[in-house]
């Protein structure tokens, strides 16, 4: 099914580490260079740059030559022929897509993934246009239009079979959210029936990665497993699929007219319960992306809870936040420090890869530019004739005025 | 289920090896020696994991976390908390940042320089964010600049620069290089008809000090590291800059030299060191600042499409034979 052979994908990786141990200096220039030669693919790879870069234009390529295409041959199609020709698009999409890979070898670059994408774009808009033109996208139970995000969830599904390309899965996801609107009106069914799918999903992506421990299969399977786990959170968690978010979180009032009293206070325990299990699993298995996913629904469940039991906020409440992060860090780091040799159960706080130090080095540049802006709070009603803004000249909201 | 160490035949290919097999037959070979081979194999299998990545993460959150309920409160409350409370609290957490950062600092090396402990380059993060606040506060309640805040804005800059290059510290680096083109921008604004060539103006002559500031000191060899930074920064507010001039509707024809110029220098840059970010930009910022050169005044939506067809199929087959050449992941 997979478009990659096991060995070409795993030879990638294999490269992949070597590089990272010869900057760490595990490895010497003489056995690089000879292992390097071992570890030859034949799959073209290029840079992370180049990648969004080849991404970008072969959208612009494809988005242009289809609009040029219904502008220069038709004049005033109907929807319908509109849709048949998204699918002809598609369909020429994918088969592109998979051509480059089998005749260019084309790995993560850019285009085939650019070209993958348009393909699951047309399909939907195809469907939505030859199938249901007419129709307002409007999804009401009993309507047959739940066909289109489901024919683009397992279209996504099978890209990201087929091509490896986890944001696929995503997509897959994203397309599952709207499903449950055509089928019922009953917000707590939708949210039980998103659920279900990310869970059942869960179960599978779990039974199948245990084969593919320490392969070049491991990641892919942990970050999809990730995004289930969030997927399964964001949908039990009501405070977060509220349409009137900010109101509500900051009123203090409870999005409870929506769902039954039991439904809702069922979710508030699993919002609790979530992400303990998240982050132990994560843990247990040494996984990265799960042990992230469990820290951050461990934050949302903190930052949610007030606005769960309807209660007051306060300002100061993300100092408390605040503070409470940094504890917990800094508990992590005393306790892995005085293990033997920096190490405690086979985990430890010091830095063994090249690239978490690259990714600290573009991320304090990065966000060290915005998080000035991001974290200057906007002026409070209630809050005296004091003022605090701005800040949009950078300075750690240093050109803020009050 | 393959357990560690083991071959494991891939369903297309016999030849799957897994990187611990790999690493096997290269202890066999004599390629590596069974001490790299033990720890090599163990870093493989996650043993020992590191945290480092995510403990550094939420360090970062929480220092955020802070400063925003910080200045949310003082800026909330400051009529019912009293100017000498808030005062009090904020020079304290100020002293107390900077006094641990001065204390447990190693002496200066012009080198790039590890922090002394893991929560270090935090405490100078938070009492940086600290010190913006409390000078903010004052300003705004005193008025001890007579609302001179460019001049307020321009010493925290300094210092921001003094505490990066004290610490070798990142963050505080970016917050002065931003806080710096925040003096720049504010300077402007009070000007009486500030318009946006005087803004392109400042914008490019920013570029210029923080250029030769940056490749000044990197020749000195000082903290030779932040030079990718002050290049980043540079080559985005330029590109900016210049690509607001080429969208002009007069007298844009010096402004695309000059963009095409930079483009070709960024290209140039970016092939030779292998830093393929500037290879992304000059193809991005040359993109859409020609496209709007040459499509300025076209209505006619087939020519305009065509035109996408025709340069962006140019611009993958450029990139392509580039990506070929030169962008191999390093």
């Amino acid at each position: 099914m997979r478009l990659y052979s096991a060995s070409s994908e795993e030879t990638l990786r294999a490269r992949k580490l070597l590089t990272d141990w010869a900057d760490e200096g595990l490895l010497t220039k003489a056995q690089y260079q000879r292992l390097e030669l071992e570890t030859v693919s034949e799959l073209r790879t290029t840079n992370i740059f180049l990648r969004l870069v080849l991404f970008l234009f072969t959208l612009i390529s494809v988005g242009a030559a289809a609009a040029l295409f219904f502008v220069g041959f038709l004049s005033r199609p109907s929807e319908q022929t509109i849709g048949v020709f998204f699918l002809i698009f598609a369909a020429v999409c994918y088969g592109a897509a998979e051509v480059a890979v089998s005749q260019a070898r084309l790995y993560r670059h850019g285009i085939e993934e650019a070209l993958a994408v348009c393909s699951v774009g047309f399909l939907c808009a195809g469907m939505q246009a030859a199938l249901f033109s007419g129709s307002p996208y409007s999804p009401k139970p009993d309507g047959a239009q739940f066909l289109v995000p489901a024919a683009g969830a397992v279209f996504s599904l099978w890209i990201w079979r087929r091509f490896g390309l986890s944001y696929a899965f995503l997509a897959a996801m994203i397309f599952v959210l709207f499903l449950p609107g055509y089928w019922t009106l009953s917000h707590s069914a939708q949210h039980l029936i998103v659920a279900l799918f990310y869970a059942t999903g869960l179960i599978g992506v779990a039974a199948v990665r245990s084969r593919h421990r320490f392969d070049y299969l491991e990641d892919a399977y942990s970050l999809i497993e990730a995004l289930l786990w969030l997927g399964i959170y964001l949908a039990i968690n009501l405070q977060l699929s509220s349409l009137n978010l900010p109101a509500q979180w900051w009123g203090g009032t409870r999005a409870t007219s929506d769902f039954a009293r039991p439904f809702y206070w069922a979710t508030w325990v699993l919002i609790w319960c979530l992400p303990p299990i998240v982050l132990a699993r994560g843990v247990r298995q040494k996984d990265r992306f799960v042990i992230a996913v469990g820290a951050i629904v461990a934050i949302i469940t903190l930052v949610s809870n007030k606005p769960y039991l309807g209660w007051q906020r306060h300002t100061w409440d993300p100092m408390l936040l605040g503070i409470l992060l940094t504890g917990v860090a800094f508990f992590i780091l005393r306790w892995l420090a005085r293990g033997p040799g920096g190490i405690r159960h086979g985990f430890t706080a010091v830095r063994l890869s090249g690239k978490d130090k690259h990714w600290m080095n573009a991320g304090s540049a990065v966000f060290g530019l915005l998080s000035p802006q991001s974290i200057t709070p906007g002026p409070q009603t209630s809050s005296p004739d004091v003022r605090f803004g701005g800040g949009a000249s950078g300075g750690g909201g240093a050109s803020s005025d009050f | 289920m393959p357990g560690p160490g083991h071959v494991v035949p891939g369903p297309e290919n016999e030849d799957f090896m897994t990187i611990l097999a790999r690493l096997e037959q290269w202890k066999g070979q004599g390629t590596i020696s069974p001490e790299q081979h033990a720890h090599l194999a163990s870093l493989s299998r996650g043993e020992p994991f590191s945290l480092f990545l995510e403990l550094n993460v939420l360090l970062y959150a929480g220092v955020l976390a802070f400063v925003a309920g910080l200045g949310w409160t003082v800026s909330t409350w400051s009529q019912q908390l009293g100017d000498v409370l808030v005062l009090t609290i904020l020079s304290t957490v100020l002293a107390a940042c900077f006094w641990y950062c001065f204390s447990r600092a190693p002496a200066w090396v012009p080198a790039e320089t590890p922090a002394p402990s893991p929560i270090f380059d935090y405490v100078l993060y938070l009492g940086s964010f600290v010190w913006s606040l409390e000078l903010a506060y004052l300003e705004n309640r005193f008025h001890v600049l007579s609302g001179q805040l460019d001049l307020y804005l321009l010493a925290t800059a300094g210092l921001f620069f003094f505490l990066a290059y004290r610490f070798d510290n990142r963050f505080v680096l970016s917050l002065a290089l931003s806080t710096l083109a925040g003096w720049f921008g504010l300077t402007i604004s009070h000007w009486p008809s500030h318009q946006d060539a005087a803004y392109r103006q400042y914008a490019l002559l920013y570029c210029l000090l923080v250029g030769i500031a940056g490749t000044l000191l990197q020749r000195r060899g000082l903290k030779p590291h932040f030079f990718g930074t002050y290049l980043n920064i540079v080559a985005n507010v330029l590109f900016w800059a210049l690509l607001s001039g080429v969208f002009n509707r007069q007298g844009y024809g010096l402004w695309l030299l000059a963009l095409l110029i930079a483009c070709g220098a960024s290209l140039a840059w970016g092939l030779a060191r292998r830093q393929f970010a500037f290879v992304a930009y000059a193809a991005v910022y040359g993109y859409v600042g020609v496209s709007s050169m040459l499509l300025r005044g076209i209505t006619d939506d087939t020519a305009v499409l065509g035109y996408f067809v025709v340069t962006g199929v140019a611009m993958l087959v450029v990139l392509v034979k580039i990506a070929r050449r030169f962008g191999r992941p390093a």
